[in-house]
Protein backbone atom coordinates (compact mmCIF):
# COMPACT_ATOMS: atom_id res chain seq x y z
CA UNK A 1 0.00 0.00 0.00
CA UNK A 2 1.28 3.45 -0.92
CA UNK A 3 1.80 6.14 1.62
CA UNK A 4 -1.24 8.21 2.46
CA UNK A 5 0.01 11.76 1.91
CA UNK A 6 -2.28 14.77 2.18
CA UNK A 7 -2.03 18.55 2.14
CA UNK A 8 -3.46 19.33 5.56
CA UNK A 9 -3.96 22.34 7.76
CA UNK A 10 -2.57 22.00 11.26
CA UNK A 11 -6.14 21.97 12.53
CA UNK A 12 -7.12 19.24 10.08
CA UNK A 13 -4.06 17.26 11.12
CA UNK A 14 -5.29 17.45 14.72
CA UNK A 15 -8.57 15.92 13.54
CA UNK A 16 -6.73 13.02 11.89
CA UNK A 17 -4.59 12.53 14.98
CA UNK A 18 -7.60 12.53 17.28
CA UNK A 19 -9.40 9.89 15.22
CA UNK A 20 -6.29 7.70 15.02
CA UNK A 21 -5.81 8.02 18.80
CA UNK A 22 -9.33 6.72 19.33
CA UNK A 23 -11.09 9.95 20.31
CA UNK A 24 -14.83 9.35 19.94
CA UNK A 25 -16.26 12.41 21.66
CA UNK A 26 -15.82 16.10 21.01
CA UNK A 27 -17.67 18.74 22.97
CA UNK A 28 -16.77 22.24 21.94
CA UNK A 29 -17.62 25.75 20.96
CA UNK A 30 -16.17 27.21 17.77
CA UNK A 31 -13.56 29.93 18.07
CA UNK A 32 -11.00 31.30 15.62
CA UNK A 33 -8.37 30.02 14.94
CA UNK A 34 -9.36 26.56 16.20
CA UNK A 35 -12.74 26.18 14.47
CA UNK A 36 -11.57 23.76 11.77
CA UNK A 37 -10.88 21.14 14.45
CA UNK A 38 -14.53 21.27 15.54
CA UNK A 39 -15.72 21.36 11.93
CA UNK A 40 -13.60 18.37 10.98
CA UNK A 41 -14.68 16.25 13.91
CA UNK A 42 -18.34 17.26 13.42
CA UNK A 43 -18.08 15.68 9.97
CA UNK A 44 -15.96 12.70 10.86
CA UNK A 45 -17.01 11.52 14.32
CA UNK A 46 -20.52 10.37 13.32
CA UNK A 47 -18.93 8.16 10.65
CA UNK A 48 -17.04 6.17 13.30
CA UNK A 49 -19.92 5.95 15.80
CA UNK A 50 -18.52 8.90 17.70
CA UNK A 51 -20.34 11.90 19.11
CA UNK A 52 -19.94 15.58 18.35
CA UNK A 53 -21.74 18.13 20.47
CA UNK A 54 -21.59 21.85 20.02
CA UNK A 55 -22.17 23.12 23.54
CA UNK A 56 -23.54 26.46 24.72
CA UNK A 57 -20.08 27.75 25.64
CA UNK A 58 -16.60 26.62 26.62
CA UNK A 59 -17.54 25.92 30.24
CA UNK A 60 -20.21 23.52 29.07
CA UNK A 61 -17.84 22.09 26.47
CA UNK A 62 -15.35 20.79 28.96
CA UNK A 63 -18.13 19.62 31.28
CA UNK A 64 -19.43 17.47 28.43
CA UNK A 65 -15.93 16.20 27.69
CA UNK A 66 -15.41 15.17 31.33
CA UNK A 67 -18.79 13.42 31.32
CA UNK A 68 -17.87 11.46 28.20
CA UNK A 69 -14.49 10.61 29.67
CA UNK A 70 -15.84 9.11 32.90
CA UNK A 71 -18.35 7.20 30.77
CA UNK A 72 -15.35 5.50 29.18
CA UNK A 73 -14.88 7.39 25.92
CA UNK A 74 -11.72 9.14 24.80
CA UNK A 75 -12.82 12.76 24.72
CA UNK A 76 -11.41 16.11 23.72
CA UNK A 77 -12.12 19.70 22.87
CA UNK A 78 -10.36 22.50 21.01
CA UNK A 79 -10.32 26.21 21.60
CA UNK A 80 -8.26 29.37 21.62
CA UNK A 81 -7.28 31.97 24.26
CA UNK A 82 -10.66 33.37 25.34
CA UNK A 83 -12.29 29.94 25.28
CA UNK A 84 -9.33 28.42 27.08
CA UNK A 85 -9.85 30.97 29.86
CA UNK A 86 -13.49 29.90 30.23
CA UNK A 87 -12.44 26.26 30.33
CA UNK A 88 -10.10 26.73 33.27
CA UNK A 89 -12.82 26.01 35.83
CA UNK A 90 -13.49 22.57 34.43
CA UNK A 91 -9.89 21.81 33.61
CA UNK A 92 -9.43 22.07 37.37
CA UNK A 93 -12.34 19.67 37.81
CA UNK A 94 -10.72 17.22 35.41
CA UNK A 95 -7.43 17.37 37.35
CA UNK A 96 -9.28 16.73 40.58
CA UNK A 97 -11.55 14.00 39.21
CA UNK A 98 -8.56 12.54 37.30
CA UNK A 99 -10.61 12.39 34.12
CA UNK A 100 -8.43 11.85 31.05
CA UNK A 101 -9.17 14.39 28.31
CA UNK A 102 -7.36 16.55 25.78
CA UNK A 103 -7.67 20.28 25.21
CA UNK A 104 -6.09 21.71 22.07
CA UNK A 105 -5.36 25.41 22.44
CA UNK A 106 -4.69 27.05 19.08
CA UNK A 107 -3.04 30.14 20.49
CA UNK A 108 -3.89 33.65 19.31
CA UNK A 109 -2.94 37.05 20.67
CA UNK A 110 -4.39 38.19 24.01
CA UNK A 111 -5.31 39.10 26.70
CA UNK A 112 -9.08 38.94 26.27
CA UNK A 113 -10.40 38.68 22.70
CA UNK A 114 -7.02 40.03 21.59
CA UNK A 115 -6.06 39.10 18.03
CA UNK A 116 -8.32 36.34 16.67
CA UNK A 117 -6.37 35.78 13.46
CA UNK A 118 -2.83 36.49 14.64
CA UNK A 119 -0.15 34.25 16.00
CA UNK A 120 1.04 34.13 19.61
CA UNK A 121 2.63 31.86 22.20
CA UNK A 122 1.23 33.68 25.19
CA UNK A 123 -0.68 30.79 26.76
CA UNK A 124 2.46 28.92 27.88
CA UNK A 125 1.90 29.88 31.50
CA UNK A 126 -1.88 29.64 31.40
CA UNK A 127 -1.63 26.08 30.10
CA UNK A 128 0.22 25.07 33.26
CA UNK A 129 -1.17 27.41 35.88
CA UNK A 130 -4.50 28.58 34.44
CA UNK A 131 -6.80 26.97 36.97
CA UNK A 132 -6.52 27.42 40.71
CA UNK A 133 -5.18 24.85 43.13
CA UNK A 134 -2.08 22.74 43.38
CA UNK A 135 -1.55 20.35 40.50
CA UNK A 136 0.89 19.43 37.76
CA UNK A 137 0.01 19.84 34.12
CA UNK A 138 1.12 17.99 31.01
CA UNK A 139 1.42 20.39 28.09
CA UNK A 140 2.77 19.59 24.63
CA UNK A 141 3.56 21.95 21.77
CA UNK A 142 3.54 21.33 17.99
CA UNK A 143 5.70 23.11 15.40
CA UNK A 144 4.33 21.72 12.13
CA UNK A 145 1.22 20.21 10.62
CA UNK A 146 2.75 16.76 10.88
CA UNK A 147 3.47 17.33 14.57
CA UNK A 148 -0.15 18.44 15.05
CA UNK A 149 -1.17 14.95 14.02
CA UNK A 150 1.50 13.09 15.99
CA UNK A 151 1.24 15.15 19.17
CA UNK A 152 -2.55 14.96 19.25
CA UNK A 153 -2.04 11.20 19.44
CA UNK A 154 0.69 11.66 22.05
CA UNK A 155 -1.59 13.96 24.08
CA UNK A 156 -4.43 11.43 24.06
CA UNK A 157 -2.02 8.64 25.01
CA UNK A 158 -0.54 10.59 27.92
CA UNK A 159 -3.98 11.61 29.19
CA UNK A 160 -5.12 8.00 29.20
CA UNK A 161 -1.91 6.74 30.77
CA UNK A 162 -1.79 9.29 33.59
CA UNK A 163 -5.53 9.90 34.00
CA UNK A 164 -5.16 13.62 33.61
CA UNK A 165 -6.09 16.43 31.23
CA UNK A 166 -3.40 17.11 28.64
CA UNK A 167 -3.11 20.40 26.78
CA UNK A 168 -1.71 20.57 23.26
CA UNK A 169 -0.55 24.03 22.26
CA UNK A 170 -0.47 25.04 18.62
CA UNK A 171 -0.97 28.52 17.22
CA UNK A 172 -2.79 30.49 14.53
CA UNK A 173 -0.07 29.96 11.94
CA UNK A 174 0.29 26.20 12.40
CA UNK A 175 -3.47 25.84 12.73
CA UNK A 176 -4.16 27.48 9.38
CA UNK A 177 -0.98 26.60 7.50
CA UNK A 178 -1.13 23.73 5.06
CA UNK A 179 1.72 21.26 4.71
CA UNK A 180 2.31 17.83 3.36
CA UNK A 181 1.32 15.36 6.07
CA UNK A 182 1.76 11.62 5.96
CA UNK A 183 -1.13 9.84 7.64
CA UNK A 184 0.48 7.00 9.55
CA UNK A 185 -0.65 3.42 9.23
CA UNK A 186 -2.94 2.76 12.24
CA UNK A 187 -1.32 -0.66 12.66
CA UNK A 188 2.05 0.92 13.34
CA UNK A 189 0.86 3.41 15.95
CA UNK A 190 1.16 2.96 19.66
CA UNK A 191 -2.25 3.72 21.14
CA UNK A 192 -2.66 3.79 24.91
CA UNK A 193 -5.95 2.96 26.63
CA UNK A 194 -6.65 3.71 30.29
CA UNK A 195 -6.06 0.84 32.69
CA UNK A 196 -9.31 -0.77 33.81
CA UNK A 197 -9.76 -2.31 37.26
CA UNK A 198 -9.20 -6.05 37.64
CA UNK A 199 -10.53 -6.30 41.20
CA UNK A 200 -14.13 -7.24 42.01
CA UNK A 201 -16.44 -4.20 42.27
CA UNK A 202 -16.65 -4.30 46.07
CA UNK A 203 -12.86 -3.81 46.34
CA UNK A 204 -12.68 -1.04 43.79
CA UNK A 205 -11.47 2.42 44.71
CA UNK A 206 -11.72 4.95 41.87
CA UNK A 207 -8.89 7.07 43.29
CA UNK A 208 -6.80 4.32 44.86
CA UNK A 209 -3.35 5.46 45.89
CA UNK A 210 -1.19 2.90 44.13
CA UNK A 211 2.63 2.70 44.12
CA UNK A 212 2.65 4.55 40.78
CA UNK A 213 -0.04 7.02 41.95
CA UNK A 214 -2.06 6.14 38.86
CA UNK A 215 -5.38 4.46 39.65
CA UNK A 216 -7.15 2.00 37.37
CA UNK A 217 -10.30 3.63 36.04
CA UNK A 218 -13.72 2.05 35.74
CA UNK A 219 -16.33 3.75 33.60
CA UNK A 220 -19.83 4.68 34.65
CA UNK A 221 -21.97 1.71 33.79
CA UNK A 222 -19.21 -0.90 34.21
CA UNK A 223 -20.76 -2.08 37.48
CA UNK A 224 -18.21 -0.38 39.72
CA UNK A 225 -19.43 2.10 42.32
CA UNK A 226 -17.63 5.40 42.73
CA UNK A 227 -18.23 9.10 43.22
CA UNK A 228 -16.94 12.02 41.19
CA UNK A 229 -16.62 15.46 42.70
CA UNK A 230 -14.59 18.63 42.49
CA UNK A 231 -14.28 18.60 46.26
CA UNK A 232 -11.07 17.16 47.66
CA UNK A 233 -11.91 13.52 48.20
CA UNK A 234 -10.81 10.18 49.59
CA UNK A 235 -9.94 7.12 47.52
CA UNK A 236 -13.62 6.35 46.96
CA UNK A 237 -14.22 9.83 45.64
CA UNK A 238 -16.23 11.13 48.59
CA UNK A 239 -15.44 14.58 50.00
CA UNK A 240 -13.02 14.54 52.87
CA UNK A 241 -11.82 17.02 55.48
CA UNK A 242 -9.15 14.72 56.91
CA UNK A 243 -5.70 16.37 56.55
CA UNK A 244 -4.04 13.00 55.88
CA UNK A 245 -6.37 12.24 52.99
CA UNK A 246 -6.18 15.78 51.64
CA UNK A 247 -2.40 15.67 51.56
CA UNK A 248 -2.44 12.20 50.03
CA UNK A 249 -4.71 13.39 47.20
CA UNK A 250 -2.59 16.43 46.39
CA UNK A 251 0.61 14.38 46.57
CA UNK A 252 -0.97 11.92 44.16
CA UNK A 253 -1.78 14.63 41.61
CA UNK A 254 1.78 15.92 41.77
CA UNK A 255 3.72 12.68 42.01
CA UNK A 256 1.98 10.84 39.17
CA UNK A 257 3.38 13.53 36.88
CA UNK A 258 6.67 14.37 38.60
CA UNK A 259 7.81 10.78 38.97
CA UNK A 260 7.20 10.10 35.31
CA UNK A 261 8.92 13.12 33.84
CA UNK A 262 11.33 10.87 32.01
CA UNK A 263 8.43 9.23 30.17
CA UNK A 264 6.49 12.44 29.59
CA UNK A 265 9.24 14.88 28.65
CA UNK A 266 10.57 15.15 25.12
CA UNK A 267 12.77 17.65 23.32
CA UNK A 268 14.08 17.74 19.76
CA UNK A 269 17.58 18.88 18.96
CA UNK A 270 19.24 20.27 15.83
CA UNK A 271 23.05 20.36 15.54
CA UNK A 272 23.54 19.68 19.23
CA UNK A 273 26.02 16.81 18.90
CA UNK A 274 29.25 18.81 18.86
CA UNK A 275 28.66 20.75 22.09
CA UNK A 276 27.85 24.16 20.57
CA UNK A 277 28.54 27.25 22.67
CA UNK A 278 25.44 29.01 21.37
CA UNK A 279 22.06 27.33 21.68
CA UNK A 280 18.62 28.57 20.60
CA UNK A 281 15.77 27.37 22.83
CA UNK A 282 12.22 27.63 21.49
CA UNK A 283 8.96 25.78 21.00
CA UNK A 284 6.20 25.52 18.42
CA UNK A 285 6.37 27.59 15.25
CA UNK A 286 9.43 29.50 16.48
CA UNK A 287 11.41 26.26 16.41
CA UNK A 288 10.97 26.16 12.65
CA UNK A 289 12.70 29.52 12.36
CA UNK A 290 15.32 28.46 14.91
CA UNK A 291 16.19 25.29 13.00
CA UNK A 292 16.49 27.23 9.76
CA UNK A 293 18.64 29.88 11.46
CA UNK A 294 20.94 27.21 12.88
CA UNK A 295 21.34 25.63 9.46
CA UNK A 296 22.21 29.03 7.98
CA UNK A 297 24.70 29.64 10.79
CA UNK A 298 26.34 26.25 10.24
CA UNK A 299 26.81 27.07 6.56
CA UNK A 300 28.76 30.09 7.77
CA UNK A 301 30.75 27.81 10.07
CA UNK A 302 29.22 29.13 13.26
CA UNK A 303 28.87 26.48 15.94
CA UNK A 304 25.23 26.88 16.93
CA UNK A 305 22.55 24.39 17.95
CA UNK A 306 18.83 24.44 18.63
CA UNK A 307 16.55 22.81 21.17
CA UNK A 308 12.81 22.50 20.59
CA UNK A 309 10.50 21.89 23.54
CA UNK A 310 8.00 19.21 22.59
CA UNK A 311 6.89 18.89 26.19
CA UNK A 312 6.55 22.35 27.70
CA UNK A 313 5.17 21.11 31.03
CA UNK A 314 6.41 19.44 33.12
CA UNK A 315 9.36 21.60 32.13
CA UNK A 316 12.02 19.29 30.65
CA UNK A 317 14.86 20.85 32.65
CA UNK A 318 16.96 17.67 32.92
CA UNK A 319 16.85 17.13 29.17
CA UNK A 320 17.90 20.72 28.52
CA UNK A 321 20.54 20.91 31.22
CA UNK A 322 22.58 18.04 29.78
CA UNK A 323 23.43 20.39 26.90
CA UNK A 324 24.19 23.40 29.09
CA UNK A 325 27.66 22.28 30.21
CA UNK A 326 29.13 23.47 26.94
CA UNK A 327 26.62 26.25 26.30
CA UNK A 328 27.86 29.80 26.92
CA UNK A 329 24.97 31.66 25.35
CA UNK A 330 21.39 30.46 25.50
CA UNK A 331 19.01 32.38 23.25
CA UNK A 332 15.39 31.94 24.29
CA UNK A 333 13.12 32.82 21.36
CA UNK A 334 9.36 33.05 21.90
CA UNK A 335 6.23 34.90 20.79
CA UNK A 336 5.46 36.47 24.17
CA UNK A 337 7.18 38.63 26.75
CA UNK A 338 9.38 35.95 28.24
CA UNK A 339 7.24 33.09 29.56
CA UNK A 340 9.73 30.31 28.74
CA UNK A 341 12.56 32.67 29.69
CA UNK A 342 11.28 32.99 33.26
CA UNK A 343 11.12 29.22 33.62
CA UNK A 344 14.55 28.39 32.18
CA UNK A 345 16.14 31.08 34.36
CA UNK A 346 15.39 28.91 37.38
CA UNK A 347 17.74 26.21 36.17
CA UNK A 348 20.60 28.01 34.45
CA UNK A 349 23.79 28.96 36.27
CA UNK A 350 24.17 32.48 34.91
CA UNK A 351 27.86 32.63 35.78
CA UNK A 352 28.37 29.87 33.25
CA UNK A 353 25.65 30.44 30.63
CA UNK A 354 24.42 33.85 29.60
CA UNK A 355 20.75 33.98 28.76
CA UNK A 356 19.64 36.15 25.86
CA UNK A 357 15.98 36.74 25.15
CA UNK A 358 14.43 37.18 21.72
CA UNK A 359 10.81 38.14 22.05
CA UNK A 360 8.14 39.16 19.60
CA UNK A 361 4.56 39.94 20.53
CA UNK A 362 3.43 42.30 17.76
CA UNK A 363 1.40 39.54 16.02
CA UNK A 364 4.21 38.72 13.57
CA UNK A 365 6.51 35.71 13.55
CA UNK A 366 10.14 35.57 14.58
CA UNK A 367 12.06 34.92 11.35
CA UNK A 368 15.21 32.86 10.81
CA UNK A 369 17.02 36.15 10.03
CA UNK A 370 15.98 37.60 13.43
CA UNK A 371 17.49 34.60 15.18
CA UNK A 372 20.62 34.59 13.04
CA UNK A 373 21.18 38.23 13.86
CA UNK A 374 20.87 37.48 17.58
CA UNK A 375 23.36 34.65 17.17
CA UNK A 376 25.80 37.07 15.53
CA UNK A 377 25.33 39.56 18.36
CA UNK A 378 26.28 37.08 21.07
CA UNK A 379 29.10 35.46 19.11
CA UNK B 1 15.15 24.93 -8.48
CA UNK B 2 15.54 23.85 -4.92
CA UNK B 3 13.01 26.13 -3.29
CA UNK B 4 10.62 28.80 -4.54
CA UNK B 5 8.45 31.09 -2.44
CA UNK B 6 5.55 33.18 -3.70
CA UNK B 7 3.12 35.49 -1.93
CA UNK B 8 -0.36 36.26 -3.21
CA UNK B 9 -1.77 39.45 -1.68
CA UNK B 10 -5.00 41.40 -2.02
CA UNK B 11 -8.24 41.85 -0.14
CA UNK B 12 -10.57 39.17 1.19
CA UNK B 13 -12.87 37.83 -1.52
CA UNK B 14 -10.41 38.07 -4.40
CA UNK B 15 -9.55 34.40 -4.23
CA UNK B 16 -6.08 34.97 -2.81
CA UNK B 17 -6.21 31.90 -0.56
CA UNK B 18 -7.68 29.70 -3.29
CA UNK B 19 -4.99 30.64 -5.79
CA UNK B 20 -2.29 29.80 -3.24
CA UNK B 21 -3.90 26.53 -2.26
CA UNK B 22 -4.27 25.44 -5.85
CA UNK B 23 -0.57 26.07 -6.42
CA UNK B 24 0.31 24.16 -3.24
CA UNK B 25 -1.86 21.20 -4.23
CA UNK B 26 -0.32 21.17 -7.68
CA UNK B 27 3.18 21.17 -6.19
CA UNK B 28 2.24 18.29 -3.93
CA UNK B 29 0.70 16.33 -6.80
CA UNK B 30 4.00 16.81 -8.64
CA UNK B 31 5.79 15.14 -5.72
CA UNK B 32 7.29 18.28 -4.20
CA UNK B 33 7.34 19.50 -0.63
CA UNK B 34 4.89 22.34 -0.06
CA UNK B 35 3.68 24.72 2.61
CA UNK B 36 0.80 27.19 2.37
CA UNK B 37 0.63 29.89 5.00
CA UNK B 38 -2.40 32.18 5.09
CA UNK B 39 -2.72 35.51 6.84
CA UNK B 40 -5.85 37.57 7.11
CA UNK B 41 -7.65 40.00 9.37
CA UNK B 42 -10.71 39.27 11.51
CA UNK B 43 -13.07 40.18 8.66
CA UNK B 44 -13.79 37.65 5.93
CA UNK B 45 -14.39 39.99 3.01
CA UNK B 46 -12.78 43.33 2.22
CA UNK B 47 -9.94 43.09 4.72
CA UNK B 48 -6.35 42.51 3.76
CA UNK B 49 -5.47 38.93 2.99
CA UNK B 50 -2.32 37.28 1.79
CA UNK B 51 -0.83 33.84 1.65
CA UNK B 52 2.61 32.48 0.97
CA UNK B 53 3.32 29.22 -0.82
CA UNK B 54 6.64 27.44 -0.54
CA UNK B 55 7.41 24.78 -3.15
CA UNK B 56 10.60 22.83 -2.61
CA UNK B 57 12.47 19.76 -3.75
CA UNK B 58 13.62 19.18 -0.19
CA UNK B 59 11.98 19.15 3.20
CA UNK B 60 10.92 22.69 4.07
CA UNK B 61 12.77 24.01 7.12
CA UNK B 62 11.13 27.25 7.98
CA UNK B 63 7.91 28.22 6.19
CA UNK B 64 8.46 31.76 7.45
CA UNK B 65 9.58 33.85 4.51
CA UNK B 66 10.84 37.43 4.68
CA UNK B 67 11.57 38.05 1.05
CA UNK B 68 9.86 35.73 -1.42
CA UNK B 69 11.10 35.35 -4.99
CA UNK B 70 7.65 35.95 -6.38
CA UNK B 71 4.83 38.25 -5.30
CA UNK B 72 1.44 38.70 -6.96
CA UNK B 73 -0.44 41.80 -5.83
CA UNK B 74 -4.16 42.13 -6.47
CA UNK B 75 -4.72 45.65 -5.11
CA UNK B 76 -2.91 48.90 -4.35
CA UNK B 77 -2.26 48.47 -0.60
CA UNK B 78 -0.65 45.11 -1.36
CA UNK B 79 1.66 46.69 -3.91
CA UNK B 80 2.76 49.30 -1.39
CA UNK B 81 3.32 46.71 1.31
CA UNK B 82 4.82 43.85 -0.66
CA UNK B 83 6.40 45.50 -3.72
CA UNK B 84 9.60 46.38 -1.87
CA UNK B 85 9.87 42.86 -0.43
CA UNK B 86 10.41 40.96 -3.69
CA UNK B 87 13.82 39.31 -3.60
CA UNK B 88 16.26 40.90 -6.08
CA UNK B 89 16.02 39.00 -9.34
CA UNK B 90 12.49 37.95 -8.49
CA UNK B 91 9.09 38.50 -10.06
CA UNK B 92 6.32 40.98 -9.24
CA UNK B 93 2.93 40.50 -10.89
CA UNK B 94 0.57 43.47 -10.61
CA UNK B 95 -3.17 43.32 -11.25
CA UNK B 96 -3.31 46.48 -13.33
CA UNK B 97 -7.12 46.42 -13.52
CA UNK B 98 -7.24 47.63 -9.91
CA UNK B 99 -3.75 49.02 -9.36
CA UNK B 100 -3.02 52.31 -11.10
CA UNK B 101 0.59 52.41 -9.97
CA UNK B 102 3.65 50.30 -10.70
CA UNK B 103 6.94 49.46 -9.09
CA UNK B 104 10.05 51.52 -9.84
CA UNK B 105 12.39 48.68 -8.96
CA UNK B 106 14.80 47.73 -11.71
CA UNK B 107 16.29 44.70 -9.97
CA UNK B 108 13.19 42.56 -10.47
CA UNK B 109 10.91 41.51 -13.30
CA UNK B 110 7.60 43.42 -13.19
CA UNK B 111 4.61 42.02 -15.03
CA UNK B 112 1.43 44.10 -15.25
CA UNK B 113 -1.73 42.20 -16.12
CA UNK B 114 -5.29 43.55 -16.32
CA UNK B 115 -6.49 40.43 -14.54
CA UNK B 116 -10.02 41.60 -13.68
CA UNK B 117 -10.71 42.64 -17.25
CA UNK B 118 -9.38 39.38 -18.65
CA UNK B 119 -11.44 37.42 -16.17
CA UNK B 120 -14.57 39.38 -17.07
CA UNK B 121 -14.04 38.52 -20.72
CA UNK B 122 -13.49 34.88 -19.81
CA UNK B 123 -16.90 34.82 -18.16
CA UNK B 124 -16.56 36.00 -14.57
CA UNK B 125 -14.64 38.63 -12.65
CA UNK B 126 -14.33 36.06 -9.89
CA UNK B 127 -11.72 34.21 -11.95
CA UNK B 128 -9.24 37.09 -11.52
CA UNK B 129 -7.15 34.89 -9.25
CA UNK B 130 -6.86 32.24 -11.97
CA UNK B 131 -5.59 34.80 -14.50
CA UNK B 132 -2.85 35.85 -12.08
CA UNK B 133 -2.02 32.27 -11.11
CA UNK B 134 -1.81 31.30 -14.79
CA UNK B 135 0.50 34.23 -15.46
CA UNK B 136 2.67 33.31 -12.50
CA UNK B 137 3.05 29.71 -13.60
CA UNK B 138 3.71 30.87 -17.19
CA UNK B 139 6.41 33.28 -16.10
CA UNK B 140 8.16 30.96 -13.64
CA UNK B 141 7.41 27.37 -14.61
CA UNK B 142 7.41 26.38 -10.94
CA UNK B 143 4.87 23.70 -11.71
CA UNK B 144 3.77 22.24 -15.02
CA UNK B 145 0.78 24.02 -16.50
CA UNK B 146 -0.95 20.74 -17.35
CA UNK B 147 -0.54 19.58 -13.77
CA UNK B 148 -2.12 22.84 -12.59
CA UNK B 149 -5.16 22.26 -14.80
CA UNK B 150 -5.41 18.67 -13.66
CA UNK B 151 -5.42 19.79 -10.05
CA UNK B 152 -8.05 22.43 -10.78
CA UNK B 153 -10.24 19.74 -12.31
CA UNK B 154 -9.67 17.55 -9.28
CA UNK B 155 -10.67 20.35 -6.89
CA UNK B 156 -13.52 21.91 -8.90
CA UNK B 157 -14.57 19.04 -11.13
CA UNK B 158 -18.18 19.03 -10.00
CA UNK B 159 -18.88 22.59 -11.10
CA UNK B 160 -18.58 22.05 -14.86
CA UNK B 161 -19.72 25.52 -16.01
CA UNK B 162 -17.35 27.29 -13.63
CA UNK B 163 -14.53 24.99 -14.64
CA UNK B 164 -14.67 26.22 -18.24
CA UNK B 165 -14.44 29.86 -17.14
CA UNK B 166 -11.51 29.04 -14.89
CA UNK B 167 -9.72 27.10 -17.62
CA UNK B 168 -10.09 30.08 -19.93
CA UNK B 169 -8.84 32.50 -17.28
CA UNK B 170 -5.84 30.26 -16.56
CA UNK B 171 -5.03 29.95 -20.28
CA UNK B 172 -5.17 33.69 -20.89
CA UNK B 173 -2.97 34.39 -17.89
CA UNK B 174 -0.54 31.63 -18.78
CA UNK B 175 -0.02 33.00 -22.30
CA UNK B 176 0.82 36.46 -20.92
CA UNK B 177 3.21 34.95 -18.39
CA UNK B 178 4.89 32.72 -20.94
CA UNK B 179 5.39 35.62 -23.38
CA UNK B 180 6.91 37.72 -20.62
CA UNK B 181 9.29 34.90 -19.82
CA UNK B 182 10.35 34.57 -23.46
CA UNK B 183 10.91 38.30 -23.74
CA UNK B 184 13.01 38.21 -20.59
CA UNK B 185 15.13 35.40 -22.00
CA UNK B 186 15.62 37.32 -25.27
CA UNK B 187 16.02 40.36 -23.18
Amino acid sequence: MGKNIRLLQGNEACVEGALLAGVRFFGGYPITPSTEIAEGLARRLPLVDGTFVQMEDEIGSLAAVIGASVAGVKAMTATSGPGFSLMQEHIGYAYMAEAPCVVIDVQRGGPSTGLPTKVSQSDIMQAAYGTHGDYRAIVLSASSCEECLLYTIKAVNLSEKYRTPVVLLTDEVIGHMREKVEIPDPEELEIVDRVKPEVPPEWYKHFEITPTFISPMASFGDGYRFNITGLTHDEMGFPTAKPVQIKAKLDKLRKKIERNKEDICEIKTTYMDDEPHVVVLSTGIVSRAANQAVKMARQKRMKVGAIQLVTVWPFPDELIMQYMKSCRHLIVAELNQGQILKEIERYIDKRHTKIESLQRYDSELITPQDILQKVREVK
Amino acid sequence: MSQYEVTFAGFGGQGIMTAGQLLAYTGMNAGKQVAWIPSYGPEMRGGTAYCTVVVSDERIGSPIINRPQGICVFNRPSLDKFGPRVKPGGLLIINSSLVDATSDRDDIQVLEIPANDIAQKAGSGKATNMVVLGAFVGATGIVEFDKLKETLTEKMGRKKDLLQINYKALDEGYELGRKAKEEKVKG
